[in-house]
């Protein structure tokens, strides 16, 4: 069985002022046990694809199902069998990781010890036992996700969402995450998570689904997926915006990215000669040049003709305080 | 896990957490006991020389020679405004994104709706019983005896509910701690277009016009039939039915708002 079967879903806003499709079409499916990634720029419709399949949104058209349980028909019994993280990490910062465990705990219906023993094992598995009695509010980004997660696993769900699970975070916590996300998947956890960080992406998902504009515009695993664009890519760098001008004329499927120009060809470092003799003769004056297998960069770059800018990014990590009254 | 995830069980778990949050903001809890229990020594004693009564050989008897009994009612309907923060908790939830973690989960989002409620009751009987205290510390007596005390708590309750079904509405419909904060803004022309200071017979022209359609004026006026004239039935049960239909009115309200806030878009 899949562990989530999404079929032409769509969501539209519509409010007095205009409508918005949000999601247009977007269909995919996940294996049980895997981790799907949906990548994308913010606006892309992940989070909206992530809230209707959490049954937190309305869908418009189309179907999803949940190891084959209806998400529009049946909220309760696909609650009953997802963990959810949501961008707004969504955690109590007046109250201390002990408290807001043990309270999910009795919320998902654990008696008072067992939510005792569960609270205990989830502080271990996230890291948090020494700062269990800590108000969450001096917790740095990093350990409020890791609460987080926590949170979402409270009642051990077959299949997690989460959504941007590192947006914000330093390099040494997110690592920290990915690390927690993939040994998830290796107890038999589906994770479905979207990212907006190509490197994520490549790092942590075994198959990937490429957001655009409210639809799915390319899907696979990641070597799959740079594969599919063929051959290597050369880049050519150039000193003056005379020279790449000229150089276009030669390098006819050429992208041009600031003073770079790249074209995809099978066997690239055995054309560059040929390149090189074809820009010298005329005239053209090349900088550095050299030859790579496709990155995930690429493959979107080729898929939806821009690149995902800042992905790779992130802000600094800074400890936080709630808000006063 | 247990399989009696019931309702009730959800809504006692939401509200505890509530009221943990509550005592780890101790400072939020005093503007308004603080404002109450001004209003009561400040009015006692700024008016109780003159409206005291003729045990006091005050110019005026409104009180049967206590004062404290006849202004004590002005300061526990200040105290019942704390109801009010029921929504300031529900928006709070809604800013943060713990509620929209509670609606992924299968808990009934009536038990999320009415835990700030049921925390912004136990906030008005803290607080109005606390104002009580007070009173009774300097000379606050009910005529009908001691059971007056609980009638006026009673009263307390229901006007308390009122503001936090107002605040709950407000705060969902508009989504900010702000419109949720707009129930407190209500209580002044609610409390000063009421027979505040002096019987409803001293008031005239507009004023005693605009005080014989608020509400409040039956709150006060049952809890000083209470504390200062015994028991006048028809005014007590009057004072009853405004409070009472101010918080059932509001409530719905509150329902029918959240209901809408929750539903999926």
């Amino acid at each position: 069985m899949l562990a989530v079967d999404v079929k032409n879903i769509k969501k539209t806003f519509t409010s007095k002022q205009d409508t918005v499709e949000a999601v247009k079409d977007v269909s995919f499916q996940v294996k049980q046990g895997e981790i799907f990634g949906l990548l994308g720029p913010n606006g892309a419709g992940k989070s909206t694809t992530i809230l209707m399949l959490t049954t937190l949104l309305s869908i418009t058209d189309g179907k999803a199902s949940i190891l084959g349980i209806d998400v529009e028909t049946q909220e309760k019994q696909v609650r009953e069998k997802i963990g959810v993280a949501l961008q707004d990490t969504g955690i109590d910062n007046l109250l201390t990781s002990k408290e807001l465990f043990f309270t999910t705990c009795r919320l998902w219906g654990y008696n008072k010890s067992d939510s005792e023993k569960r609270t205990e094992e989830l502080l271990e598995l996230v890291g948090l036992t020494e700062a269990a009695d800590r108000r969450v509010k001096t917790y740095s980004g990093g350990m409020k996700r890791r609460l987080d997660l926590g949170l979402s696993l409270v009642h051990s769900p077959e299949i997690l969402f989460l959504d941007e699970p590192t947006t914000g975070l330093d390099p040494g916590s997110r690592r920290v995450l990915w690390d927690e996300i993939k040994r998830l998947r290796d107890t038999g956890v589906t994770v479905i998570l979207t990212t907006q960080y190509l490197e994520e992406a490549d790092e942590l998902a075994d198959r990937i689904a490429i957001i655009d504009e409210g639809l799915v515009v390319a899907e696979g695993t990641s070597d799959e997926l740079k594969a599919s664009i063929g051959g290597d890519v050369i880049t050519f760098l150039f000193e003056t915006e005379e020279d790449i001008i000229k150089a276009q004329q030669v390098l006819t499927d050429s992208v041009q990215e600031k003073m770079e120009l790249r074209i995809t060809v099978e066997d690239g470092a055995s054309k560059i000669p040929g390149y090189l003799k074809e820009l010298t003769s005329a005239g053209i004056e090349v900088s550095s040049v050299s030859a790579s297998k496709p990155t995930l960069d690429d493959v979107f770059l080729e898929v939806t003709g821009y690149r995902l800018e800042g992905s790779e990014e992130p802000v600094e990590e800074t400890p936080t305080s709630t808000r006063g009254r | 896990m247990e399989s009696n995830r019931t309702f009730l069980t959800q809504l006692q778990i939401l509200t505890k957490r509530l009221l943990l949050r509550v005592i780890r903001r101790p400072l939020a809890e005093l503007p308004n006991i603080f404002i109450s229990a001004f209003f009561l020594f400040v009015y006692d004693g700024a008016l109780g020389g003159v409206f005291g009564g003729s045990a006091q050989g005050t110019p005026f008897d409104f009180a049967n020679g206590n004062f404290v009994n006849f202004i004590l009612p002005v300061s526990i309907v200040s105290a019942s405004v704390s109801g009010g923060a029921s929504g300031i908790y529900l928006v709070e939830d809604i800013e943060s994104g713990v509620f929209k973690r509670y609606q992924s989960m299968p808990i009934s989002k009536w038990a999320i709706i009415l835990a700030p409620m049921l925390v912004g009751a136990l906030r008005v009987l803290l607080q109005a019983g606390l104002i009580m205290v007070i009173g009774k510390i300097i000379g606050a007596d009910p005529a009908v005896g001691a059971v007056g005390y609980f009638m006026v708590l009673s009263i307390a309750f229901l006007w308390g509910m009122g503001f936090a079904g107002y605040s709950v509405a407000a705060g969902v419909r508009s989504g900010s701690s702000q419109g949720a904060q707009a129930a407190s803004f209500l209580f002044f022309p609610a409390l000063f277009l009421a027979p505040t200071f002096v019987p409803r017979e001293a008031l005239r022209g507009w004023l005693a016009t605009a005080s014989a359609y608020n509400p409040t004026t039956y709150v006060i006026e049952a809890m000083r039939a209470i504390m200062v004239d015994g028991w006048i039935n028809d005014i007590i049960f009057k004072g009853f039915i405004a409070a009472g239909s101010f918080a059932a009115l509001t409530l719905t309200f509150a329902v029918l708002s959240a209901r809408k806030a929750t539903e999926k878009a």
